[in-house]
């Protein structure tokens, strides 16, 4: 950036600090955003990056209440003198879940509410409409009701609903994360054309660094309460939460440090030459005989030809809501001790299929069986010991007051010891405080906690919806290597997902659906790798030869610097 | 910005009509109901309501309302039937049968049950049913004429934060109702009951909190998006105040008028009138000035106005009639007939067939869940 | 000060710079200023007088004037619905910030969407049940405003809008504000007194639409009737007879399910509202430091 190019939002020693709580969110904040640039903020969950993206356009502590020290200016304003509200025309905030910030329950009147508000004249109004409709590319959703969109078309509406104002600077609050990959780059490119044709600023927080680590000009780290400021390829260095290419890159000694794939494959051929002369990627293997392999480990004996009886059976599934189908004839075997990935576009009835394994729901048509009976209509202690479903919210899981009280109230209904579930708990995620509220936790301590109440009455196989929302690199680490865990101990796991990047590093088996089919099932590697949409960024880098994980590749030149 | 550019005309659509008028026009009809007890004219106002909606039927949401409204229109007739054969008045007529007689005792007031019933006092209560009946099926009839969408976009600006909860809570509930039935799912899959009080409160109390959680990133998002801000005109303030006190006094004045001994009904409805007046007026006058615009507004246009007149307009002619013949008396019965001054104001009020047919249809929302 | 009597400056606009937020007077989420109570107490006594008027109707003086002294149901029914818009106005117009006016709303939702699952016979109980908790901590202004916006929102939702929709929410309103004037109390003093104080607002909002009812549904000249002149005891026992014909079962219904809901309910509720309450932050003081 030239040293003459504007600046629009500057943090002056900025601290803060939440009411009745000692410990600032922000301290000795000092940074310059200059105009037009899109700025990414990045960091682990709980470090600060929704506060401070609050505090750009003066929700925070407006909104928030707490004590501000020094200045955050925006095109000039303080916000100290200006409330949230009148900034409206100045920054444009969207936050986190937008289906949650909805007022209005039609498209367009939602995008005429801020406008509304700052008293525009209806002739104007009805042109800015038109305008962002066609700007965002949902100029066919006008007449929408917007509890009936997709996630990207909602994300898309609720931008499309702040830009009406004529901001300048836009703030997005994790903007993709509940997003499937086809959606995810809609949004983006809505975003990146927002910064290049309109000269907006744009200022976003996101976990999933694998989709937008090359799209920013600069970057801001979160490891506490002060934050770093850099150019990407600096700031990537030592970052504490990483993309796998950079991660890659890193492990690798690659400078300057690639932030996308293309940047990547210059130096992966070298790569490739190294792997190739050395080692062969793990061949791919069937699945069954992976399986076998993992229980011979479990058994310590050589029964490695018995192939395990299947745990879910799936057969000829169909379901319909109102008359349209959601799942067509599909067929589907898991094993124990196997990890599936189901992926698929959002609405491919990812969820439908994993609510007629839980039994939430009967097929209309052909029959899904676990331990060879249909889990429909189980109650109590049958079900939770046959299957356990942890669904996209797990917080609606939960209903007690204290971590504490939840797993005693688990302990209860599944009639076990009293501390199982405390137990089971500690192994996921140790250092839970006993008496938090449960919707105080962060995403992943929550989901560990709900894993946990499922878990604890050991079902057979475990099911999961989405786990990877709002989570962070190491959380997602985590969950990994507990689902690695279960399935060794041989719990079916079956997780439903459009991160690849967890499928990638857990799952045994990828079953692609699409329309309510299933068109692709088989190993991972398989699937994977060769797919376009749903390779992870190593397998990328990497192609054409089959790489799933950065693990895999350190793994395999440590195993071929021992060779002699 | 250019005003003088004008806004591109992006599709052709008929405008809808202000909500108001359709309410003053079922107001008319309804009082034109209440003060008559011709049963030929209560039958010709059936009649019309009907048709007119009928015709100008709009796709809303609250289409099943007029079928309702039929259906408790019926019940208060029965109602109204059953407690007039069980407790009628002792007036002399033909009688059609006789009941067992009772005395309730004293404490319960010694109402007398049965006793015989005459065709009078059956006429004469299905007629006052049929009146209620009527006005309920007058105001029934607005809820499948005009949307609730369009209404809360027409309320006086006075209204406005008062409107904005009810858009939120319309906007909200399909979310809500969501989330409850996953709940009930998630106690489904924790092997919990689904019924009973256990359950009752394992599903209200985590859709509560999912819906307090909302309302914080709901708001935060309203502020965001400049809500609250608001230029008040102090003068006009302070000027509106002076007239709202004035009507809330006379406001008492009236109600106490209608309560007490001694001043008739007159000062009691003129006080109630006048003061509602001075209390329109002022929220009126308040209603005006402050920043907000209003996006695609619903116009006050010709079409509204010939929809009030057209339900004025038999209103108006209840007062150009005979007393007698609006509300003849029971004994002797006689065919009731239909002055021809109501007749025209009824063919009057059948302007909105005419006015603003089938208007609306493309005022459905497509995309919806079937 | 004497601008938050005339209720002049929007209470948003009150905070100065570099100065800490007054905390809030214990009047609640939505304080209820001079104009608002005077318009409260005006039409809540023109509404009482609306409902009263059969118990202490004079008899017609003259045979012209009785074709007047029955008009006078149809003359308030005319006039309730402007009358409730004015009192809303008063009430909400420029006080109620972002954060009171989405937790209105997403109440009212709350409320509509569990009227599935928890069924009740007439389906507004649990909506009924949610105003005594919300007024109690919220205050006795947001518990007007939310008893009228509910049922509004309520006949938007399912019924439709009828006659009986401003007596509904002026009656609705009655039971918030009430709710929000119980003395302070914690714990299991507290919900025994939530309890109690619902059944008693159950009864008596059933026992006031009906009698809003009541001159509607006999005509003059039937023995439950009101009689025109008659002392106001006898006419109260008349209406005594018909309440119980007509409505009694359904008020005790709806005793009994509010008494069910206070003990299952009422705690966890209460616990999630103060929590919701604290996270809003309503009366957190906003703090700028010196650079």
């Amino acid at each position: 950036m030239s040293a003459t190019a504007t600046v629009t939002v500057s943090f002056d020693g900025v601290s803060f600090r939440y009411p009745d709580t000692d410990a600032p969110t922000l301290s000795d904040v000092d940074l310059q955003i200059h105009e037009g640039e899109l700025i990414l903020v990045i960091g682990p969950t709980g470090s600060g990056k929704t506060t401070f993206l609050r505090a750009i356009n003066g929700l925070v502590p407006h909104f928030s209440g707490g004590r501000l020290g020094g200045r955050v200016r925006v095109s000039g304003h303080d916000t100290e003198h200006h409330a949230p509200r009148e900034l409206a025309d100045v920054v444009g905030f969207v936050p986190q879940d937008p289906s949650d910030s909805f007022v209005c329950d039609t498209v367009e009147e939602e995008l005429a509410y801020a406008m509304e508000n700052l008293g525009i004249a209806p002739v104007v109004m009805r042109r800015r409409v038109e305008e962002t409709l066609d700007l965002l590319s949902i100029t066919d959703l006008r007449d929408r009701n917007t509890a009936t969109l997709s996630g990207g078309q909602q994300q898309r509406v609720a931008i499309a609903a702040v830009l009406t104002a004529s901001p300048r600077i836009l703030v997005l609050d994790e903007p993709t994360s509940s997003l499937d990959p086809a959606a995810a780059e809609e949004v983006l490119a809505a975003i990146t054309r927002l910064v290049h044709d309109v000269g907006l600023t744009v200022i976003m927080a996101e976990h999933r660094l694998e989709r937008v680590g090359h799209l920013a000009d600069r970057v801001i780290i979160f490891d506490g309460p002060t934050p770093t400021i850099a150019e990407p390829a600096e700031a990537m260095i030592s970052a504490p939460v990483v993309p796998p290419v950079v991660e890659l890159g890193r492990a690798m000694g690659w400078r300057p440090l690639p932030l996308s794939v293309r940047d990547a494959r210059r130096h992966a051929a070298e790569l490739r030459e190294r792997l190739g002369s050395t080692t062969a990627p793990p061949a791919s293997m069937p699945a069954e005989q992976h399986v076998i392999d993992q229980i011979d480990e479990i058994h310590g004996n050589g029964a490695g030809d018995s192939i395990p009886e299947p745990v879910v059976a799936a057969s000829h599934v169909t379901v319909r809501y109102h008359r349209s189908p959601a799942l067509r004839d599909v067929d589907l075997v898991i094993r124990a001790g196997e990890i599936v990935s189901i992926m698929g576009r959002n609405g491919a009835g990812k969820s439908t299929l994993l609510h007629v394994l839980a039994g939430l729901r009967s097929p209309d048509g052909g029959s899904a069986t676990i331990l060879g009976a249909s889990p429909h209509g189980l109650t109590g202690h049958e079900r939770i010991r046959r299957v356990g479903l942890v669904p996209q919210d797990p917080s609606i899981l939960l209903y007690a007051e204290t971590v504490d009280g939840e797993c005693r109230l688990a302990d209860r209904e599944g009639g076990l010891a009293a501390g199982t579930t405390a137990d089971t708990l500690e192994r996921l995620m140790p250092g839970l405080a006993p008496h938090a509220h449960p919707r105080a936790l962060s995403e992943g301590q929550r989901l560990a906690l709900a894993l946990a109440v499922v878990m604890a009455h050991e079902p057979r196989v475990l099911l999961l919806d989405e786990p990877t929302r709002g989570l962070d690199y190491p959380a997602k680490r985590r969950l990994a290597d507990s689902l690695d865990d279960l399935a060794g101990r041989g719990v079916a796991v079956v997780f439903a997902t459009h991160d690849v990047e967890l499928a990638a590093s857990v799952a045994h088996r990828v079953v692609v659906l699409a329309g309510g089919e299933v068109i692709a099932d088989g190993p991972a590697r398989d699937v994977v790798c060769h797919s376009t949409v749903f390779a992870p960024q190593v397998a990328k880098i990497m192609a054409p030869d089959e790489w799933l994980t950065v693990e895999e590749i350190v793994r395999a030149l440590d195993r071929g610097t021992t060779v002699p | 910005m250019t005003a003088t550019v004008a806004p591109p005309v992006v599709r052709a659509e008929p405008r809808p009509v202000h909500p108001g008028a359709w309410w003053t026009w079922a107001v008319g009809l309804a009082a034109t109901s209440a003060r008559t007890s011709n049963l030929a004219i209560l039958g010709l106002i059936a009649v019309v309501v009907c048709l007119v909606v009928w015709a100008c039927r709009v796709p809303t949401p609250l289409a099943h309302a007029h079928a309702l409204f039929l259906r408790l229109a019926l019940a208060v007739i029965v109602l109204r039937m059953v407690l007039q054969i069980l407790f009628a008045p002792r007036i002399p007529g033909h009688v059609v049968f006789t009941l067992p007689e009772a005395t309730l005792p004293g404490w319960a007031a010694g109402i007398s049950i049965g006793g015989p019933v005459t065709v009078e006092s059956l006429v004469g209560g299905f007629i006052g049913a049929a009146r209620l009946a009527l006005v309920l099926i007058c105001i029934g009839a607005v809820n499948t004429l005009t949307t609730p969408s369009r209404l809360l976009r027409s309320l006086p600006a006075v209204l406005y934060e008062a409107g904005v909860a009810v858009t939120v809570a319309l906007t909200a509930t399909p979310q809500a109702v969501i989330s409850t039935e996953r709940i009930r799912e998630a106690r489904l899959l924790r092997g919990r009951p689904t019924r009973g009080p256990g359950a009752l409160r394992g599903i209200a109390v985590p859709v509560l909190d999912g819906a307090l959680a909302r309302s914080l990133t709901l708001a935060a998002s309203m502020d965001a998006r400049g809500y609250g801000r608001r230029a008040l005109d102090g003068s006009r303030h302070r000027w509106s105040g002076v007239v709202l006190i004035i009507g809330l006094v006379t406001l008492c004045v009236g109600a106490y008028g209608v309560l007490a001994a001694g001043t008739g009904p007159q000062l009691g409805a003129a006080g109630l009138g006048a003061g509602t007046l001075c209390c329109g007026i002022a929220l009126l006058a308040a209603s005006r000035g402050g920043v907000r615009t209003r996006y695609r507004p619903v116009r006050w246009d010709g079409r509204a106005s010939a929809l009030a007149l057209a339900g004025i307009a038999p209103l108006a002619a209840t007062f150009a009639t005979d007393p007698l013949v609006l509300q003849p008396p029971l004994t002797p019965l006689s065919w009731p007939t239909v002055p021809t001054a109501i007749a025209v104001g009824l063919i009057i009020a059948l302007a909105p067939m005419v006015v603003a047919p089938n208007a609306e249809r493309s005022d459905a929302r497509s995309g919806d869940p079937s | 000060m004497s601008a938050a009597i005339t209720g002049d400056v929007s209470p948003l606009d009150r905070r100065g710079p570099r100065s800490a937020r007054r905390s809030r007077p214990s009047g609640g989420v939505i304080g209820v200023g001079l104009r608002g109570s005077a318009a409260l107490i005006a039409i809540s006594v023109v509404g009482a007088a609306s409902f009263l008027w059969p118990l202490v109707a004079r008899p017609a003086a003259a045979a012209g004037d009785l074709a007047h002294a029955t008009d006078a149901p149809w003359l308030v029914l005319a006039i309730m619905p402007l009358l409730i818009a004015v009192l809303i106005g008063e009430l909400t117009a420029g006080r109620i910030d972002a954060k009171a006016v989405a937790l209105l709303g997403v109440l009212t939702a709350a409320g509509a969407a569990l009227r599935m699952p928890t069924g009740g016979i007439a389906g507004l109980e649990i909506v009924f049940f949610l105003f005594l908790p919300a007024g109690r901590v919220f205050g006795r202004g947001f518990g007007f405003v939310l008893g009228a916006v509910t049922l509004f929102a309520s006949a938007l939702l399912t019924g439709g809008i009828g006659p009986w929709l401003p007596f509904q929410m002026l009656a609705a309103g009655w039971v918030g504000f009430g709710a929000g004037c119980l003395p302070r109390a914690r714990g299991r003093s507290e919900i025994v007194m939530l309890g109690v104080y619902g059944v008693v607002a159950g009864y008596a909002y059933g026992l006031v639409m009906d009698l809003w009812f009541w001159p509607f549904a006999t005509s003059s000249g039937n023995g439950l009737s009101f009689v025109a002149g008659d002392p106001v005891l006898s006419n109260l026992r008349r209406f005594w007879a018909f309440h119980v014909a007509t409505s009694l079962g359904w008020d005790t219904a709806r005793a009994i399910s509010i008494i069910v809901m206070t003990v299952v309910l009422g705690r966890p509720v209460l616990a999630a509202l103060r929590r919701a309450s604290q996270r809003a932050a309503f009366d957190a003081p906003v703090e700028f430091g010196d650079h």
